[in-house]
């Protein structure tokens, strides 16, 4: 509804960085900052560091290490109110400030996202809430890229599904009525799954009580609340738990990879310096640092991962397979690029070529990067151990018998293979085959216990109660295609795989006709699903087992909304499956459609509840081209996931080594 | 009625006139003795709040007048409230803009008084207060400044959640008159304070008191314009200065020439400053000039950001600057387009055609002269001269082509209202400045404040505002004073309020609540739409279990939280568990936060749950935290034991492994003690102390352990090849090599050697790989660069073209032995 323009990643980056700079503003003087460790990631995002010392910020501590310095008479706090280990934390450290000082304090706290009763009553309890000035800084998505907005919460998987504990729902809620209070309200709202129906539900909540608050008793209908928005199709919500599956097995794309070897946090990934080379270019690579970064961190060099970086966005959403090829492109056309200075004759062309120079050498740092990176992972995914893994998920994702696979996997436990590993590839086949035959289940247990440590008992139990690692119960060995026992308490991938067409081998790398080749062949289930929605042509010709050609433009999905013509075949996966559409004022409606034209292009979210990976995002990046004339996808989320991170919710970190 | 003279009261002041305005008449009683009271009026021609000046003696009438009380009357002297006051001297006595009363008494404790009707919350100074006792205090829009007995300034600018800070330590000395500066316009950004001690001035913030240098002093008064860019004084020779607020420059000084120090020095707008005495009041302007009023009783000066309130028992004057439009229409000789056009209905009355000659005269710059007219309808506080105005500006703008409407048709709205405002019974006398600043909404509450709810709703209405809030107030006053029965209280609210969006049920209820009538309270939530607004409300209640649930219907988990934390601390453990037991979220939460803060807690849940496996885990992170062997031990025994009853297989096995990481435990314990000087295989895996006893060269113990553990023997060939490669002890792989068969193939035999740099002896595998293809075993070889005995596997599979590969590979005699194989091959084809 307001009237701001540009990209929703622009509106929020500006709104959280000037939340974040009033708020600064607002404490005179000099300040150190305490801000607590996911946070400082995101915070990253949108505001540099160099512009936090113009707003007087003296130096930044990590809330976790408790290390903050107590000359400082301005301390600032930012943490999450909605955890309460942090808030305790900050009590802790303001009641240490507060004792050993020999300088009186001035305390702020900015809760993020905001002020709560617990943090309040956390406060009063150690007797400090006089003493501190207490702010809001209402920061719920933080933008990734243009197309990404994430809500950067790390915990989010282990929360909503080992802690149950729903409150990402509702600060997803949160952010979602942001984006409509911005643009007017999701005209439809399409889910699967139980968590996802209780986020539409909040929303729908969320806007009854806006409307009761907002609206003025006597002014007419259309001063009332929010209206549907023009510029909206409709919101999208998955729920993780929906397609565990898909998220555990290796991503095949550049960035998908670069996640599961090095890990990607915030856009930005901690690359030793041998492969990448030490910290050369400052300005160049690393536009906006985290303001952690003031210590030296071994050897360690931090790589921004964006769409700043021209060919990082040209290879990160390609198979793995065809980056090698784009390289050399690269490289060769800078050369000839580079070459050009010797037919410059005229001293213009000269100039010209000097004009551009910089250019050249921010691609050339850009491809020194990306090569050595790309031959790093090679060298991971040429080995042995590699593809003994990508074997069994292959085989696994295409439904072949798995107990056929169990020696390799014995072998990899014996061969000291990471345990997230192991586990990934045994949840995989829980999932993918509603759980594991109970004496096989039995055997690996014991194996993976006796090879990593007994503490993974614990490890065992929180997968189980994450159900993705399981006995097959006697309820579900009829799991087989066709017939799904009870439709929605599990997925059935078997029955998936057949209607949803999600296996397809001739899928070319090169150039991508169907979303599988982010996996080499496997479509993730999570996409197809939104696929339904938004392609429905293309789809139902691909169960017909038509040919593979690229999907093209289906006529407005207006005729057939939400789920239509496919609410059989979702019934299989699990979790409830719902289609609201949100009613207004329809003549408002249609006056609003005359005022802005009904053919422009309109924006679906698709929210990802309990996170995205990066494959996954560069599938619907693939749809989102597709579809690019009549619509923009904007990819929503809690959190970026790949497969080790969901192990490593489960995972005991504890070991009995520990001894004083 | 004849219309008042437009130019009445006006007062050349330099170059600009000032004119007072009267608004009210008859405002107080005879018996009100303005000059014994202490009179505070609040901001945009609010209350009056008139409290018996205690340092002066007064008349005793009877028992009830000679109480100690606040009385707020409204700018017409209606009586609003009385507040009985019992609480000691008051030192401060002040308004927010919002119509909050302040009381400061000595002690230091600050009430503040919202809605007029007595509701109060309060505070106390702190910072030494009660020792030294409060003085004075200064207020500004939304905080204020108490001046202690020991010369300390203790500020206070937030009233919702008041801290009171103390500001820099100032200098010894009597204060002889002090003044603040507002937070809005100072450079610290907070409030700043002018104090006058001895001959000098002191600039205090909250870090230093600075000394501006002055030698006139002790001055008397200091006051700061409302801009804060002047300061007026009072010098100890009795002149009056006006200087900038950094005491740079003078602009001019005054002589009231008067022996008696005036008892109030304000600012009427930001040029002219009003010095009173009990019965006279100067205004000067600029360089000096002054014009003088007498009254005939005491006159209290209020002052407003665009001029003064002067009140006396007979009227109550606004007192301001006449603005430009106003003079450039009224101004006596004015020739200005919209004076011509004001004369031009005058003619146009009389039916004269020079109306229209008039019209043509100023045609060139008409829209202007609507405008001002428009403009200058505002300012003036005369119906009947707003309305000539008006009919001015609406004759203007209809010889006019075209011209946007939209100013006067607001001006026209505005009127109204205000003209419903100033009303002697409601008694907001309202500039326009002032009702633009104080904005509609504020307006509307101050209203309700008052109890005007039909005037409110009808304002609100007719300016399209939400009015939920209006309706809130008054059925929350509803229940305050009726005496009825909940039943009908709460049908006639419901019934009165129906269809109304917006409307806040909980702040009714809640009102409800603190009359003490809970059970309204509860019929009256029970029609709140918001389920998270009822929570806190309904644990003040005690409505425990239904707060929870609303808490969770809300699905605001901080709300959750919080019920939760309410609970446990109030509910003994049993029922608080029963409590959460039927309520899924609930428990979940509680689990997330027993995590690692209240282990004990979770024990007792899961064991009051029954969940064995659950209560068993705790005790086994309780093992892993534990930093001694036996304490580990002890932990892991009583986990076990938990689950002893069970007869679940997957529960067994738990069991078994529990069982086992003791055991496992032991046995390290006795490596350490045999083979390591320092703890080196405690808490090592199973495989990794297979690993490690290998390496270290004790393959028997190895051996024992794998027996004892029933290790699968895939599992230690596999442990032992890799130990023994990273152990580099060939021999011993050798040795191995020389078994007839290996559970685990000899390729990774093949391999692991390999990729460890012995091809000789990774080639004494290739042989033994016996289920491999020919090609794979040419590979193989050629890795460990043994061309000719590829050559010979491609030999036996009669491999041409593999040999002509083989063939560019070699060198020296193996190139010639490859040829010769070849050969071989080639003539039988």
């Amino acid at each position: 509804m307001a009237p701001y323009p540009g990209s929703d990643a622009d509106y929020f980056r500006d709104k959280a960085r000037r939340d974040l700079l009033n708020l600064l503003e607002g404490v005179r003087g000099k300040k150190n900052l305490v801000v607590s460790q996911d946070l400082a990631g995101p915070v990253g995002l949108f505001v540099k560091f160099s512009l936090l010392q113009e707003y007087g910020v003296d130096r930044v501590f990590l809330l976790e290490n408790g290390n903050v310095d107590s000359t400082q008479r301005n301390v600032v706090f930012i943490a999450h109110a909605e955890k309460i280990r942090q808030v305790r934390a900050v009590a802790e450290q303001i009641q240490r400030l507060q004792r050993n000082g020999n300088v009186e304090h001035e305390l702020s706290i900015f809760w993020v996202p905001r002020r709560t009763l617990v943090s309040n009553s956390i406060l009063e309890e150690a007797g400090i809430i006089g003493d501190v000035n207490i702010a809001e800084f209402p920061l719920y998505f933080a933008p990734l890229e243009d197309d990404v907005l994430s809500l950067e919460l790390d915990d989010s998987f282990s929360d909503l599904y080992l802690h149950k504990d729903p409150g990402c729902i509702f600060h997803a809620a949160k952010a979602l009525m942001d984006i409509q209070q911005r643009h007017g309200y999701f005209p439809r709202i399409i889910g699967k799954g139980d968590h996802a129906r209780r986020l539409a539900d909040l929303l729908l909540r969320m806007r009854k009580e806006l409307d009761a608050e907002e609206s003025s008793g006597l002014a007419g209908v259309s001063a009332r609340g929010l209206l549907p928005s023009a510029s909206t199709e409709s919101l999208i919500i998955i729920d993780r738990q929906v397609d565990f599956g898909t998220a555990l097995l290796t991503q095949l794309t550049y960035e998908g990879l670069i996640d599961e070897t090095v890990g990607i946090k915030n856009n930005q990934a901690d690359v030793d310096t041998s492969i990448v080379g030490p910290t050369a270019v400052p300005q160049a690579q690393e536009s906006s640092k985290a303001p952690q970064q003031s210590s030296k961190q071994g050897q360690k060099r931090k790589v921004q991962l964006d769409s700043s970086d021209q060919l990082f966005s040209q290879l990160r959403d390609a198979n793995f397979a065809i980056v090698g090829d784009i390289l050399n492109k690269v490289a060769r056309r800078l050369e000839s690029d580079y070459e050009s200075r010797h037919a410059a004759k005229t001293t213009t062309e000269l100039r010209e070529f000097v004009n551009k120079l910089p250019t050249y050498q921010l691609e050339h740092q850009s491809l020194r990067v990306h090569t050595n990176l790309a031959e790093e992972i090679m060298r991971t995914t040429r080995s042995d151990i590699f593809r003994k893994i990508l074997e069994v998920q292959q085989n696994n994702a295409a439904g072949a018998d798995a107990t056929y696979h169990h020696d390799a996997v014995e072998e990899l436990i014996a061969r000291d293979v990471p345990l997230k590993t192991i586990l990934r590839l045994l949840c995989l086949e829980s999932c993918m085959s509603g759980g594991l035959r109970p004496r096989d289940l039995e055997n690996f247990k014991r194996q993976i216990i006796q090879a990593y440590g007994h503490q993974h008992l614990l490890t065992f139990c929180a997968l189980e109660k994450m159900e993705l690692l399981q006995p097959r119960s006697s309820a579900t060995t009829t799991l087989l295609p066709t017939t799904g026992a009870q439709p929605g308490t599990k997925t059935n991938y078997g029955y998936l795989r057949k209607n949803l067409r999600l296996v397809v081998e001739e899928v070319s790398e090169k150039e991508p006709n169907d979303i599988a080749y982010v996996y080499s062949g496997f479509a993730p289930l999570s996409i197809r699903l939104v696929q339904c929605i938004l392609q429905k042509q293309y789809v139902l010709s691909l169960i017909r087992g038509g040919p593979i050609t690229a999907a093209t433009p289906s006529p407005a999905s207006a005729s057939s909304p939400g789920w239509l013509g496919f609410e059989d075949v979702v019934k299989s996966a699990r979790g409830a499956t719902f289609s609201i559409v949100q009613k207004g004022d329809d003549k408002a409606v249609r006056a609003r459609q005359t005022i802005s034209g009904t053919n422009a292009a309109k924006t679906v979210y698709v929210f990802f509840l309990g996170g995205i990976t990066f494959t996954e995002i560069a599938a619907l990046r693939f749809i989102a081209a597709q579809e690019a004339p009549r619509r923009k996808i904007v990819i929503c989320t809690t959190s970026v996931l790949n497969g080790d991170r969901m192990m490593d919710a489960a995972i005991e970190k504890g070991s009995f080594a520990k001894i004083e | 009625m004849a219309p008042s003279n437009p130019l009445a009261n006006w007062e050349r002041l330099g170059d600009s006139f000032y004119r007072k305005v009267p608004i009210y008449d008859a405002i107080f009683d005879e018996d009100v003795e303005l000059e014994n009271y202490i009179i505070a009026g609040a901001p945009y021609g609010g209350a009056i709040a008139l409290h018996r000046d205690e340092s002066k003696p007064y008349r005793f009438r009877d028992a009830q007048t000679a109480k100690s009380s606040i009385d707020i009357y409204s700018c017409s002297g209606k009586h609003i409230n009385r507040l009985n006051w019992e609480y000691g001297t008051i030192r401060g006595l002040g308004w927010s803009d919002k119509e909050e009363l302040l009381v400061i008494t000595e002690d230091g404790t600050v009430r503040r008084y919202f809605g007029l009707y007595g509701d109060f919350t309060s505070f106390s100074l702190g910072n030494g207060a009660e020792d030294y006792g409060v003085r004075a205090c200064r207020f500004w829009t939304s905080g204020f400044v108490a001046l202690l007995s020991n010369n300390q300034l203790v500020a206070v600018s937030n009233y919702d959640e008041p801290r009171p800070k103390l500001l820099a330590p100032c200098p010894e000395g009597e204060v002889s008159s002090w003044s603040l500066i507002p937070p809005a316009y100072t450079l610290s950004r907070s409030v700043e304070v002018l104090l006058s001690v001895d001959k000098t001035i002191y600039l205090v913030d909250p870090t230093e008191a600075e000394d501006k240098v002055l030698q006139n002093g002790p001055f008397k008064h200091a006051s700061v314009s409302p801009t804060g860019r002047f300061v007026a004084l009072i010098t100890s020779e009795g002149k009056v200065w006006v200087v900038s607020s950094d005491f740079q420059s003078k602009y001019s000084e005054y002589d009231p020439e008067s022996r008696v120090t005036p008892r109030t020095v304000d600012w009427c707008g930001d040029d002219a400053v009003v010095i009173a005495w009990e019965d006279e009041v100067h205004l000067i302007g600029p360089n000096g000039v002054a014009a003088r009023y007498y009254y005939d009783g005491t006159v209290h000066v209020v002052p407003e950001f665009d001029g003064v309130r002067l009140i006396t028992n007979d009227t109550c004057e606004f007192l301001h600057k006449v603005v430009d439009v106003t003079e450039a229409i009224f101004r006596l000789g004015s020739t200005s387009p919209a004076s011509v056009l004001l004369d031009s209905i005058d003619l146009l009355e009389k039916k004269s055609p020079k109306a229209d000659e008039n019209i043509q005269r100023i045609r060139p710059s008409l829209p202007e002269a609507v405008d001002t007219c428009v403009k200058a309808a505002g300012h003036e506080f005369d119906t009947y001269w707003q309305k000539r105005l008006l009919k001015a500006a609406s004759f203007g703008k209809s010889v006019l082509d075209l011209y946007n409407s939209d100013e006067f048709v607001e001006m026209t709205e505005k009127l109204r209202v205000l003209k419903a405002v100033r009303d002697y019974q409601i008694g907001l006398p309202l500039s326009y400045e002032q009702y633009v600043r104080l904005t509609p909404e504020r307006l509307i509450e101050r209203l309700v404040n008052r109890h005007e709810y039909f005037l409110a709703i009808r304002i609100s209405e007719y300016l399209e505002l939400p009015a939920d809030r209006i309706y809130v107030h008054w059925a929350s006053q509803k229940v305050k004073v009726s005496t009825v029965d909940d039943e009908a209280v709460c049908k006639l609210i419901v019934q009165r309020l129906e269809g109304k969006p917006g409307i806040s049920f909980e702040l009714i209820a809640q009102t409800a609540y603190d009359e003490g009538r809970a059970p309204l309270a509860t019929q009256l939530l029970n029609h709140e739409p918001r389920a998270g607004k009822q929570v806190p409300l309904l644990l003040n209640m005690e409505e425990d279990e239904i707060a929870l649930d609303k808490a969770i219907e809300s699905g605001d988990v901080d709300l959750v939280n919080y019920v939760l934390l309410h609970l446990k601390t109030k509910l003994p453990l049993s029922s608080f568990f029963r409590t959460i037991n039927t309520r899924p979220m609930a428990s979940a939460l509680v689990e997330t936060t027993a995590r690692g803060q209240d282990t004990e807690l979770l024990k007792d849940l899961y064991y009051q749950d029954d969940r064995p496996i659950d209560g068993s885990n705790v005790l086994l992170a309780e093992a892993l935290d534990e930093t001694n062997l036996p304490s580990k031990t002890e932990k892991l025994h009583l986990a076990s034991r938990l689950l002893s009853d069970s007869k679940d297989p997957s529960v067994v096995l738990q069991q078994k492994l529990l069982a086992e990481a003791s055991q496992l435990l032991k046995i390290q314990e006795t490596l350490d003690k045999d083979l390591a000087d320092r703890s080196e295989f405690l808490g090592l895996s199973l495989n990794e102390a297979v690993y490690r006893l290998i390496r270290s060269g004790y393959g028997k113990r190895a051996q024992k352990i794998q027996s004892e553990f029933r290790m699968p023997e895939k599992t230690f060939w596999w442990l032992r090849l890799r130990a023994l490669v990273a152990k580099r002890d060939w021999g011993e792989l050798e040795e191995i090599g020389k078994n007839k068969k290996s559970p685990i193939g000899w390729e990774p035999f093949y391999n692991e050697i390999l990729g460890a740099g012995n091809t000789k002896l990774a080639s004494l595998f290739v042989p033994k790989c016996a289920n491999l293809s020919a090609d794979d075993k040419m590979e193989m070889w050629v890795k460990c660069g043994m061309i000719v005995k590829a050559g010979e596997e491609a030999f036996r599979a009669k491999n041409v073209n593999a040999l002509e590969l083989l063939q560019a590979r070699a060198s020296g005699p193996a190139a010639a032995e490859i040829d010769r194989m070849i050969n071989q091959l080639k003539p039988r084809k």
